[in-house]
Parts: C-alpha cells; structure tokens; sequence
C-alpha cells in the first residue's frame, strides 16, 4: 500500500496550463493553410485543430486527476489525515471540478466539430475554431481556484512523513510540553524541534530505531488538549487520527512536575476524555521529567487515582526522564517487547485454524524457525586453528589495523591499475622459486603431465595391476552378477522385441506396391452387389442402375435388332449394311480426329501459299486502317466527343478548356 | 562472526569463493575489495588464494571442499591446478573429477566429516569424493532438489538449508550430519543459501543484502556469535524471527 505521495506531477496555474495546452496544438499540427485548398482539406484541418486540443486539455486534466490519491482508495489513516489537512471535501470538489471541465471541454469539441463539417471558407472555418478554442480557454480558466489548491495539496502532501499503518509502531501522544519529541529524540535519529513551550510540534513527526534487529517506527504526535472532538483544531486532530487508525503500541506521555503547566489532575482528565480511541491497542502510560517529580513524591490521593487509572484499563505505568535518560531504553525495550508479543500472539491467532492447527504462510515461518538437532549423540568437532581465538576484530577505522590488499591497491593506483602477483602467496620450501618461470611445453610434451618425476613407474604399475586383474577375471565376474531375474527380464524383453519386429515386417510387407501401379480409387473395378448395397445403404433406388449395368455387361437376347455372331453375316464382309453401320457409329464413341492446320487447307504449293497470304493481308486492310478489334467490330464512336463540347460554361468558353 | 560482503555488486557470495577451515579459495575480481574481506577476517590464520577454474570466475560452483581435500572439475587447467597447488598446504589433497556433472560446488555439499551429494553422481566420484574429502558420503535430496550444494550451506557446527525444506526432512538430515539445522534463507530472501553464502567453522560471509534476522540465523546455527547457539533461533529471537518473516 502506498504510504508516501512524493512523485505527484506539479500542477500549472490554469494559464500555465492553457499555455501548454495551446502551445503544443501550435508545435504538433501543420499551420500551413491556403483559401485555395479544397475546402474538404481546409475543413479537416480546422477538424483536426479543434479535436487535438480537446484531447490535449483531457490528456492533462487526466493526469492531474491520475495523479491524486482517491480517498476511497487508501489506508484510513491516510484518509483521515488528509480530510484533517487538506478537507476531503474540498479536495474531493477540486478534483471534481476537473473532472466536470473535463467532460465540458470534449463536448465544446463535438459540437464544434460538428459545425466544421458544414464550414463554406477558409475564414468561416477558421472563426469556427477560434470560438471552440475559446471556449475551451474560458473552461480551463474557471479552473484558477482548484488548481491552485491541488498545487498546494501536492506540495504538502510531498512532505508528509512515510508513515506506514500497519508496521511496528510506537505513538507518542499526551499534552503539549510533556516531552513528548525529546523522547523521539532520545530514541530515534529523527531531527525534532524541541522547545519549552506548548505547541512545538505542530504536525506528525517519525523516526525510526531498531529493536531485536527489527526496525520499528516512532510517531510524535502534536500535543492535544483536553477538550471535545469538535472543538480540536487541525493539529490535535492529526494527533487523533494518529491514535484512532495506527495500529500501534500508544506511550501516553505525563509530567507529574506540571512544568508543563498543566494539573497532574487534568492530564488523567485527558486519558480518560481519549480512552475510547485506545480500545484493541497496547497503552503506556509514561511518566516523564523523574529526575523532577517521581510518582512517589505525589500526595497520597493524587497516587491513589493514578495507579486507578492504570488498574481500571490494564496499563502499564513505565517512568523515565528524557534529560538525564534515566530509564529511557528500559521504557522503549519494554514497549517494544510488549508490542512485539502482542502482535505475534494475534499473527498465530490469524495463521492457525479453528481446529488449531497451523495453516498456509504462517506454517512455512514455524518450519523456518524450527532448529532440527541431531539425535544420536555423534559429536562433529569443530576445526578452528589457535589464532583464531583472541583474535582482535578488523576495524576499518583502527589506524594500526592489518594492511589488506585493499590498502596496498590503493597505495598502487586502486582498482584497475594495480596488478596483482598470484605468485606472492605460495607455499613453497624456498622463497626464491616462487617467481620461477615453468614451461608449459618442452619437447612438444605438455610438461604439467610429468610433473610428477615418478610418472613413468606409477604408470607402469598401474597398467601391470590392470594386467593382472584382467588375467586373474577380476572384471568378468562382474558380468555374472546378474542374477536370475534379471536375466529372465532379458530374455522377454528380447523375445517382445522380436515379435514387434515381425509385425512391423508383415505390415510393411502389406502395404507396399511391391512392383504394382497405383490405381485411383475412382477407376477400380468395383462389383455390382457392392455398389448396389452401398447405394441402397445409402437411400437410393438401384433397379434402373443395375439394368443398365446388365445391359452394358451382357447381350440381351430379347432384342432382335442387335447384331450378333451367327447371325449369317461374314465377319469378313467389308461393305457394312447401313443399320450396322450406324449402330457401330452409335456404339463406338468418337475418338478425335487428327487436327489439321486449316491454314494449309486447299493450300497446294508455295506459290499458292503466297498467294493466299497476300489475299489475307489485303483483306484485313480496311479493318486495321478503321482501327478495328477484327472483321466483326462494328463499333461506331460518336463524332464529337463529349469531353469536348460538355462542360460548365459560366466563365470563359469552350476554347479555353 | 558472519559479515556482508558483495562480488562486483553481485550477492551471490558462495559463487565466487569456497571457504573451508584450512583454506580459501577467492575469485579473480576487478579490484581487491571482496578478497580483503576474506583477508580481514582470515589473514595469516590459513591461505587465501586468488583463482580461476577453467577460466572462470564461478570458482564457488565448481568445486568442492573442506579441511582435507579439494576437488577440481575436469575443465581446470594445468595451470591452474598447479597455481592451487603451490598456494594451498600440501597436507590437503587436490584432485582433478572427470564428472559428467562438472559444476562440484553445486552437487556437493561437504563438511569434515559427511557429505551430501546429487543422487545422479558416478560413483567413481562418490569413491573419490570420499578417499579425498575423508568424509562419508550420502546421496540425497534438500526439499526436492538434487543440487544439495545450492541449497545447503555445511559447517561442522550446524546448517542452513532450503527455506521451504519440511520439518520431517530437516530432522531427518540433522540426524544424518550429525549438527543442527535450520530452513533458513540469505540475501534478503533467497532460497540458494549454498550459492548465497560461504561458511567455516569461525566465519561466514554472506550477500550484502541479507537482512539482520537472516544474519542473526546464521550466526546461531553456524555458532559464530559469542554465547550464541542455534536453539536462539526459536527461544530468545522467535519474536523476531515471526515479525520479519511473516
């Protein structure tokens, strides 16, 4: 959740503002226009102006609304502190103000665009848009009041404190002069005003100081008076707000030596008057200046009613003084830890079920917070060498420190120009070879491989137990360890492989063409039942398919006309009687004819074929000299084209076109 | 005693160094300030050594050790091998793994006297391991990973592992090591804690990220603090360690 509302754009006055506006209408959008233009393009652009404006003036508003927190949509400490500072209604006007000029500004645009679609000249489209810039103008300077309240929001806003609601907290609250910011002081590094007088803090003020390796944030509240709600000014009301929302540990401050000047009776008044904002949260009651007045030294009815008061809520009554910080960091470690288990007992209470088992995030903290020991006794010793106990710890600041590299690299030229020596640190018998040089090849033998002067015999033995083992069938028995089992698996394994094989052949084997032509399924032979079943299956009538099937495939004998064998005619006879021809012609389907070259038609020799040429050029003659597509185009165009002799007439003539 | 320390803006301290209790091994860095914090701490009590491995300067990832031994991935060079040679004791063993899975800090996570390694290591790098480390050797898992060497981070004294490790298997591996565990994080949250950190048994250093909390884990259970031991962690600091972490 955002606590801090430190990168709010600034807000233009609102002649800041049209300026922008305007002046980024001018440098984004051309400015060339001319009364000869089409009068589409002089309206599009007049369009054009008056609707990048509009947008712009939206563009900006927007992002000045953007930029505010939304009330409904922050912490309620916030909330309420911004209502306490700012007004959240006047606040909540101000943004709706911009909004409302917002929406103005686009309808202005609309109608006007409206009324540029009907503009007639350049100066009529140009006086369009002047009056919807103007308008726009006179809207955004209506805004002078709330944009100079937002700018003045957005730099108070910067500057509140980050408080954060939900963090360790402790607050800091009793009337004014009870010493409160020297406490904050003395515990943070927080830079507070502390002055002898009422009304030194006049806002919320944080610090923050760590406890138990947490950090924790401490809240100095203006003083309050005690007096009804409605009559508290801006700056107590910060300080209730500070107390109503925080969830905090809440250190009500008092001063028994009234030097504050307000009664030992008046301040109990107080706490009383505010208690009901203390309801759910951990309350201190501290007393400060001891080193003045301590509880003891009170009248013995005045004791009597403070330690009531502490009775009556369950409070604690802590004591301390900030000037001699006397039980300062008693105080602020008891708040601190009390805080602490408060909020870890409402953590668990929040992370464990209703059968109270630990549940979702809370059950990863436990298992992180678990430390496992180990069972069985075996102690691991630990290794530390002599020296390091007694050590003395390194202390950047100590001037007789121990010189580290890092110094020496500094002395060098620092980082980057100083080179350090590997060699320098080696452990060798003698010093001076530390800098010896070593080849990395000699003989064209990578001398790192016999380093080792004893590396031909090592190797030898080696290969000689390698030997032997290998004689002796240290590895082969090996092989035989595979017991049983194993060997079973092996052998079905082997035996699955070998029938997949076989089926993967007998497929192969099946749909391979094995030397066939592929045949297209449209051209197969298919049997009559087949198809006639297929048919029927699919709803259709086959008598009339399966006749003509039958005649096709076989001679009728009803019909007398067919020609057929035996019939008395000689196969052999040339001269066909006309029916026989004609039913061979109907029978027998054309096959193509030879094509011929029709322009060899009739044609006998060269000579002719010139000839013939000839003869057709002339006679395409005419027809190309009428320009026209080929000897039937018999297209007639118009004497005078219309381009010609049509046109508007108002000025000038015919000719001049 | 545990201190921050960053290489070149990186946190991943157990990356570019390997700390055991008889030597340190420090990457090859732009300027001197990482290896000086290890100087501080460490200077004249046991060797400090700057070095590569195979060119690199991931020298934490790729190999492994402790008091007795040191292994090296197949990708060392020559050179390099005798430069570590020549700056570590020669009471500790230096070896050369052909391991298919090179990166050795990474699969290896080895204190004094045990380690836990990748389940998929060779076993001829299980028997290396444990003739050169002089250390038993587990195959085992930290909550579900194999790379134990990223997610554990051993001393003799104690051990961080995955933040999200079950109780159940922190027991269990206590009880293997034979030290106290904690499922604990460094560098503000993150759950590589062997990549994140280095640790002996007097000195740790950790990514300049890591919050306090973190680092009073690690003082505790590593027992680097004066008076400080691991059962800190859910007595006097359980406070703390609830409010930071949830």
């Amino acid at each position: 959740m955002k606590t801090t509302w430190k990168d709010i754009a600034p807000v233009p006055t609102s002649q800041e503002f049209l300026d922008i506006v305007l002046s980024r209408t001018q440098r984004r959008l051309p400015t060339q226009i001319r009364a000869g233009f089409q009068i589409s393009r002089i309206r599009a652009f007049y369009i054009r102006k008056v609707k990048y404006t509009s947008e712009t003036f939206g563009e900006k508003l927007g992002a000045i609304l953007e930029g505010f927190p939304r009330l409904a949509d922050i912490h309620p400490f916030h909330k309420d502190l911004l209502n306490t500072l700012y007004d959240a209604d006047h606040f909540r006007i101000a943004l709706g103000q911009l909004n409302t000029a917002k929406g103005l500004i686009e309808t202005v645009a609309r109608d006007y665009v409206r009324l540029l679609k009907y503009g007639q000249s350049l100066y009529q489209c140009k006086q369009l848009k002047r009056a919807a810039l103007g308008r726009m103008a006179t809207i955004c300077k209506r805004l002078k009041d709330p944009l100079v309240y937002l700018e003045q929001v957005r730099q108070h806003l910067g500057r509140l404190p980050s408080i954060d609601p939900n963090t360790r907290t402790l607050l800091i609250c009793g009337y004014p002069n009870v010493g409160k910011s020297s406490f904050l002081k003395n515990v943070s590094r927080a830079d507070v005003d502390v002055q002898p007088y009422a009304f030194t803090t006049k806002s919320l003020f944080v610090g923050h100081f760590d406890y138990k390796m947490l950090r924790f944030q401490a809240i100095d509240t203006p003083g309050i008076l005690d007096h009804p709600l409605e009559e508290m000014n801006t700056i107590e009301m910060q300080s209730i707000t500070a107390i109503a929302h925080l969830r905090s540990a809440i250190m009500y401050f008092m001063d028994l030596s009234e030097q504050c000047g307000y009664s030992v009776q008046a301040q109990m008044a107080l706490f009383e008057s505010i208690k009901p904002l203390f309801a759910n949260k951990l309350v201190f009651i501290v007393i400060n200046k001891i080193d003045v007045t301590r509880p003891e030294d009170l009248d013995a009815e005045t004791q009597e009613q403070l330690q009531n008061l502490a009775k009556s809520g369950n409070i604690e009554i802590l004591q301390l003084s900030c000037a001699t910080a006397e039980g300062l960091m008693n105080v602020r470690n008891a708040v601190c830890d009390r805080l602490l288990a408060e909020r870890n007992a409402q953590k668990l209470k929040a992370g464990t079920n209703a059968s109270g088992e630990v549940t979702g995030r809370l059950g990863d903290v436990l298992r992180r917070i678990h430390v496992a020991q180990p069972m069985g006794g075996v102690v691991r010793e630990a290794f530390i060498p002599e020296g390091v106990k007694g050590r003395v710890k390194y202390d950047k600041e100590d001037p007789n420190r121990r010189k580290l590299m890092r110094d020496i690299e500094e002395e060098n030229g620092g980082a980057g120009v100083f080179n350090i020596n590997l060699r320098d640190n080696y452990l060798l018998e003698n010093d001076e070879w530390k800098n010896d040089r070593i080849p990395e090849v000699l003989d064209g033998k990578n001398v790192y491989d016999y380093i080792d002067p004893d590396i031909e015999a090592k190797l030898a033995a080696l290969e000689e137990e390698e030997a032997r083992l290998e004689a002796e069938g240290h590895y082969e028995e090996e092989e035989d360890l595979e017991d049983a089992e194993e060997e079973d698996i092996r052998f079905r394994a082997e035996l699955i492989r070998e029938k997949r094989q076989l089926i993967r052949n007998e497929n192969k084997m099946r749909k391979s063409l094995k030397n066939r032509a592929v045949i297209p399924r449209s051209k197969k032979a298919v049997q009559l039942e087949k198809l006639e079943a297929g048919l029927e299956k699919a709803g259709y009538d086959t008598t009339a398919l399966a006749a003509r099937a039958r005649s096709v495939s076989r001679p009728s004998r009803s019909r007398g006309r067919t020609p057929g064998e035996g019939e008395g005619e000689d196969a052999m006879d040339v001269d066909q009687t006309p029916a026989a021809r004609l039913s061979r012609s109907l029978s027998v389907a054309r096959a193509r004819s030879a094509s011929t070259n029709r322009r060899d038609d009739g044609v006998t020799d060269v000579a002719a074929r010139s000839k013939a040429d000839r003869m057709a050029k002339l006679g395409q003659k005419k027809m190309n000299r009428m320009a026209r597509q080929g000897e039937a185009d018999r297209h007639q165009t118009a004497s005078l084209p219309k381009w010609l002799v049509a046109g508007k007439r108002t000025m000038g003539t015919t000719r001049s076109r | 005693m545990a201190v921050r320390a960053a290489f070149e803006n990186s946190n991943e301290v157990g990356v570019f160094a390997t700390l055991t209790n008889s030597y340190a091994l420090v990457s090859v860095g732009a300027s001197e300030n990482f290896y000086s914090v290890f100087e501080a701490e460490l200077q004249d009590v046991i060797p400090i050594c700057h070095t590569t491995i195979a060119g690199t300067r991931i020298i934490g990832r790729l190999t492994a050790g402790n008091r007795k031994g040191l292994l090296v991935p197949t990708s060392t060079t020559d050179q390099e091998l005798q430069h570590l040679r020549n700056s570590i004791p020669d009471e500790v063993k230096i070896q050369r793994i052909e391991e298919r899975l090179s990166a050795l800090g990474n699969v290896i996570c080895a204190n004094d006297h045990v380690a836990l390694v990748h389940p998929d290591l060779e076993r001829e790098t299980e028997e290396i391991i444990a003739d050169v480390l002089g250390v038993e050797v587990f195959r085992q898992t930290i909550a579900d990973n194999v790379l134990t060497g990223s997610y554990m981070a051993l001393s003799n004294q104690g051990g961080i592992v995955h933040p999200k490790t079950s109780i159940q298997d922190q027991d269990e591996l206590s009880s293997l090591l034979q030290v106290p565990l904690v499922a604990g994080s460094v560098n503000r949250g993150s759950p590589v804690v062997g990549a994140g950190m280095v640790v002996n048994d007097w000195m740790a250093v950790t990514g300049l990220d890591t919050t306090a909390t973190e680092l009073s884990v690690v003082e505790s259970v590593f027992k680097l603090g004066e008076g400080m031991g691991p059962s800190a962690i859910n007595t006097t600091n359980k406070d703390t360690m609830v409010e930071s972490f949830y």
